[in-house]
């Protein structure tokens, strides 16, 4: 029975995480993601950028860091992308994801 | 004092904020940096809302595929400085105001003679660099600045109050790579539309600034949202440790 809690719990951990501008463009929206607790901000969008070459690209450089512009939310606070690396997600997290904009 | 044909001129929105805010309108000087896509909608539409004095500074001369956009040049405008394209149209649609225009590149040596005594500055620049440094500029002269950005169909606006607000670094730290980006004229008439009424409220102290909010506008999905940003304790323009370095933006 222990075993099987467990189990559900994991299953029930639901993380959104929002792409915006061409990241949402390549990458889809909204996406709703059941990560394994323990899951930390840069894996898991990293997973999901791997679906599409670009989106993974525009995001990360080829040392698979963020690229130094990108700009993480999570629960609409500020994520440094160094620290994202360190960051566990939780249950009913939203993560936004998004590229400035600089043009005129 | 209003005279006679500027009651009448504002006559409607002075319904909405009295003579005594058009006259604040009227007092007011406010530094547009940039004629393009952002420049040429915000400066119009703060020319007929009566701002006193404007100060548009652009460097680059029309050309062709800037009119999509770049409403203030026309067609018969192309090889003409954008300042001077900028400065008939604006002094045509309001004679009652003041138009100064300058011709030059916004550069560290000169932003802040630039600024000068302006009560705001309005971000139309097309480039993060140059965006740091009237960032750095409304921090040294305690005003605002109106930032916006776009690209596409999508765009950003917020609203800096230096020592109140976090500033452009606390929000952008880096400047995403430069590029020939895509645009549509909507997009920067949308988001120069935000930053204007700003620069309105602003001025007119009413209402509630986009202060510590980023605002996001996806134009293809018709969304708009917003985020929370904060000031960076660290930040190297406005931050308590703040470095005097005069890296390169
Ligand atoms: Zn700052």
């Amino acid at each position: 029975m222990r075993h099987h809690e467990e189990e559900n719990e994991e299953e029930t951990m639901k993380v959104k995480v929002r792409f915006f501008a061409q990241f949402g463009e390549l990458l889809g929206t909204d996406i709703i993601v059941e990560p394994v607790s323990g899951t930390v901000l840069s894996g898991l969008i990293k997973e999901i950028a791997q679906r599409n070459k670009d989106g993974y690209n525009a995001i990360f450089d080829e040392k698979d860091t963020f690229r130094e512009f990108v700009i993480l939310m999570r629960n609409g606070k500020r994520v440094d992308t160094i620290d994202a690396v360190t960051t566990k997600v939780a249950d009913d997290d939203e993560i936004a994801v998004f590229p400035p904009v600089a043009g005129g | 004092m209003l005279s006679e044909r500027e009651r009448e001129r504002y006559k409607r929105q002075i319904l909405l904020f009295g003579e005594e805010g058009q006259e604040k309108l009227k007092k007011s000087r406010i530094f547009i940096a940039g004629a393009g896509g952002l420049g040429c909608p915000i400066s119009l539409y703060l020319a007929v809302a009566g701002i006193g004095t404007l100060t548009v500074v652009d460097r680059d001369v029309v050309e062709q595929t800037n009119l999509n956009r770049q409403i203030l040049h026309y067609d018969r405008d192309i090889g003409k400085k954008k300042t001077v394209s900028a400065g008939e149209k604006l002094r045509e649609i309001n004679p009652d105001i003041r138009v100064n225009v300058i011709d030059t590149t916004i550069d560290e040596t000169n932003v802040l003679r630039l600024v000068g005594n302006a009560d705001g500055i309005v971000d139309a620049m097309d480039n993060f660099p140059t965006r740091y440094l009237l960032n750095e500029a409304a921090i040294n002269k305690k005003i605002p600045l109106f930032h916006g950005a776009i690209r596409g169909l999508y765009g950003q606006a917020t609203t800096i109050i230096p020592g109140k607000t976090g500033c452009l670094r606390c929000i952008f730290p880096n400047a995403p790579p430069k590029e020939v980006f895509p645009v549509v004229g909507v997009a920067p008439g949308f988001i120069g539309m935000v930053q204007a009424t700003e620069v309105l409220k602003y001025l007119l102290g009413s209402g509630e600034l986009l202060a510590n909010r980023l605002f996001l506008w996806d134009g293809m999905r018709s969304h708009g949202e917003e985020i929370a940003v904060t000031r960076n304790p660290g930040c190297m323009a406005c931050g308590t440790m703040r470095k005097r370095t005069r890296k390169k933006p």
